[in-house]
């Protein structure tokens, strides 16, 4: 066994220079029987702590780069290295163990109950049973699931939503440094799925693993992924973070799979923290001072409840809606249109007018605050 | 820390224990309201059996009549019946179910088409035929009725382990793998557990097969029922054979209805 610790690190496009926990050397996989190769000759890498997005069409070979990861599919040529280390013939048993592996709707065994879903890795790796039970624990509590309520429950006694977070639950058990996730939110109704995409970036804040995350949904790639790989027919046609991928498609055929409404799925990726609002005033303090400020009026709580002044607008006749400081222009887009507002105002933590952001700042062009290019 | 999580667990054992009598009796309820058909047969048999029991002890039985429906000589057929019932179907499952996992392996999936039609080939030759032609060829006896009781039951569990096997989600089976389970530990803890009422499924029929084909064995002086019925034609005393009749039904219907509690009990288990 050839055990190279080369640690390549390529330079990102962020100069992050982040060492590679996921490198591809030359994969290619031809299925017996096939001639055309399902992958062909990919290089690829993924630096540790980031998500890295595979999207394609169907029969792109994203799911079998994924699968060739943890050698649950055997590459016919290249090599895999992982923390620096050649895993293409390690025992590939023992290999998935240090892998965490989330699939489609869990994947969760029936006839267990969900604490042994969750300690099905830490018991294979001798794990002693108090040990196993308070990680299980642990990781329910990390995917927002009490666990009293829910360790000996059965599967199919959860949602759906609740059987994909036991799923990620599970994936992390072992602490692996790497995550493969082929589709996990793919079969979950939009409103679950947004949530569920919104806590597992909130996970991964906590836990930084390096994550290969195939997908079909290009909005979900461009909402999870630190970088976007778009396959088609076996081949890489373009590996970059979301941002470019929709600005500056690498050929006509990433420019078609991304298609129309890039433009849209952009707002998603400007985040409102980082934009330069324009000013607003709560009445008491601006009682007088009706210049080029709009006001709002506030209640008890300090939170607005309707505009007092807009300059040069109808403040009496404007709805009032409000979006997270955390949230993205997307969001912000979406109340305004909700609410029939040409402006929004943009709240804290506790719901206090920070800022506002008018319909036509989205055309005039956005400016982003300093320090945050 | 231990200390902590041992306060934990008492309070939620002295919860627990509070809860337990109410519990007890809503499971109780919940049971009987799930299960409340599986009364039905039993009633049924008693009910049978009482009537059988009461018109033959209406009757003025001839000393013939008594000494063949003697208790000792009814009861030492029964026992022998439920012995040639019951090890054949323990071999059934002792041979069916292996074979059945073997063939559902990939490197063998490639025989299963072959040995399923060998398997429905044994099943479709008529029972009755195939022990006289094994008593010829073997002797006459009990390891003999044996043999061919067992070759009869085995289709069902082989089909049944090899369907039950197929039948699991492949997700799950990529599932375990993924986790890095080997293939020996996907196959014990994943797929032979989610074949089980399936399988379960098939033994059953197995059984009550047996139960019934046991009733020919006598023919090749193997006892069991089918004596007391050959007693009663030898004899000619319509009473004998009303017996007879009766305690082979009811034995088949308390053989399926055990074997259906069972059933129930693994479903139950395996989620």
């Amino acid at each position: 066994m050839s055990e190279t610790t080369d640690q390549t690190v390529v330079e990102t496009p962020e100069g992050a220079g982040k060492p590679d926990m996921i490198v591809l050397e030359g994969v290619e996989k031809i299925y017996p029987g096939s001639t055309q190769p399902a992958v062909s000759q990919l290089d690829m890498a993924i630096p540790q702590g980031e998500i890295v997005m595979l999207i394609g069409p169907s029969g792109c070979g994203k799911t079998t780069t994924l699968k060739m990861i943890n050698r649950l599919i055997e590459p016919t040529a290249g090599r895999i290295l992982l923390d620096g280390k050649d895993v293409t013939h390690v025992n590939g048993d023992q290999l998935r163990r240090e892998i965490g592996y989330v699939i489609q709707q869990g994947g969760l065994f029936p006839h267990f109950s969900i604490a042994d879903n969750i300690g099905v890795v830490p018991k294979m790796l001798g794990w002693d049973k108090q040990r196993i039970r308070q990680r299980a624990d642990e990781l329910l509590h990390l995917v927002g699931l009490e666990p009293s309520t829910f360790r000996d429950r059965y599967p199919r006694q959860l949602s759906g939503g609740q059987q994909q977070r036991v799923g990620v639950a599970r994936a992390l058990a072992a602490d692996p440094p790497v995550m493969l996730m082929d589709e996990p939110f793919g079969a979950i109704d939009p409103i679950t799925r947004d949530r569920l995409q919104d806590e597992f970036l909130d996970i991964q804040r906590t836990v930084g693993k390096t994550i290969a995350f195939v997908t079909h949904d290009l909005q979900e790639a461009v909402k999870l992924g630190d970088k976007i790989a778009v396959f088609a027919t076996g081949r890489l046609e373009q590996y970059d973070s979301p941002d470019t991928v929709l600005t500056q498609p690498a050929n006509d055929f990433v420019s078609d799979f991304v298609g129309g409404g890039a433009a849209v799925r952009r707002l998603s990726l400007l985040e409102l923290a980082h934009l330069e609002l324009h000013p607003v005033e709560t009445d008491e303090k601006a009682a007088g001072s009706r210049n080029g400020t709009p006001v709002v009026e506030v209640d008890g709580s300090g939170k607005p409840v309707s505009w007092r002044h807009l300059p040069g607008g109808d403040a009496a006749g404007t709805a009032m809606v409000t979006v997270p400081i955390s949230g993205t222009v997307y969001d912000a887009v979406d109340v305004m249109l909700d609410g029939c507002a040409s402006l929004v105002a943009v709240v804290d933590e506790e719901g206090r007018a920070q800022g506002v952001l008018h319909w036509n700042d989205l055309v005039g062009g956005l400016r982003t605050r300093k320090g945050h290019a | 820390m231990s200390t902590a999580t041992q306060g934990t667990v008492n309070t939620q054992a002295e919860a627990s224990v509070e809860e337990v009598e109410g519990k007890q009796q809503s499971r109780l309820a919940a049971l009987w309201m799930q299960h409340y058909d599986l009364v039905i047969l039993p009633l049924i048999i008693v009910l049978v059996l009482g009537l059988l029991l009461l018109y033959v002890g209406s009757r003025d039985l001839d000393t013939i009549e008594e000494r063949v429906l003697a208790a000792d000589n009814v009861g030492g057929l029964l026992v022998q019946h439920i012995w040639l019932a019951a090890i054949s179907t323990v071999l059934v499952l002792v041979i069916a179910v292996p074979l059945g996992i073997v063939l559902s392996r990939r490197g063998a999936r490639r025989a299963q088409g072959p040995v399923l039609a060998i398997g429905g080939f044994a099943q479709a030759l008529p029972p009755f035929g195939v022990l006289l032609l094994m008593a010829f060829w073997l002797n006459f006896g009990f390891w003999t009725a044996v043999i061919g009781l067992t070759l009869a039951a085995l289709l069902p569990v082989l089909r049944n382990t090899v369907v039950g096997l197929q039948q699991v989600d492949q997700s799950l089976i990529e599932a375990a793998r993924g986790m890095g389970m080997t293939s020996r530990q996907t196959l014990f803890r994943v797929e032979i557990p989610l074949a089980v009422p399936v399988i379960v499924a098939g033994l059953r029929v197995a059984l009550v097969l047996n139960v019934g084909t046991a009733t020919l064995a006598s023919y090749i002086g193997a006892g069991g029922l089918g004596e007391l019925v050959q007693q009663a034609l030898r004899l000619n005393r319509i009473n004998v054979l009303l017996v007879a009749g009766g305690v082979i039904a009811a034995l088949a219907l308390l053989i399926d209805w055990l074997a259906g509690v069972a059933e129930r009990v693994v479903v139950a288990r395996s989620g």
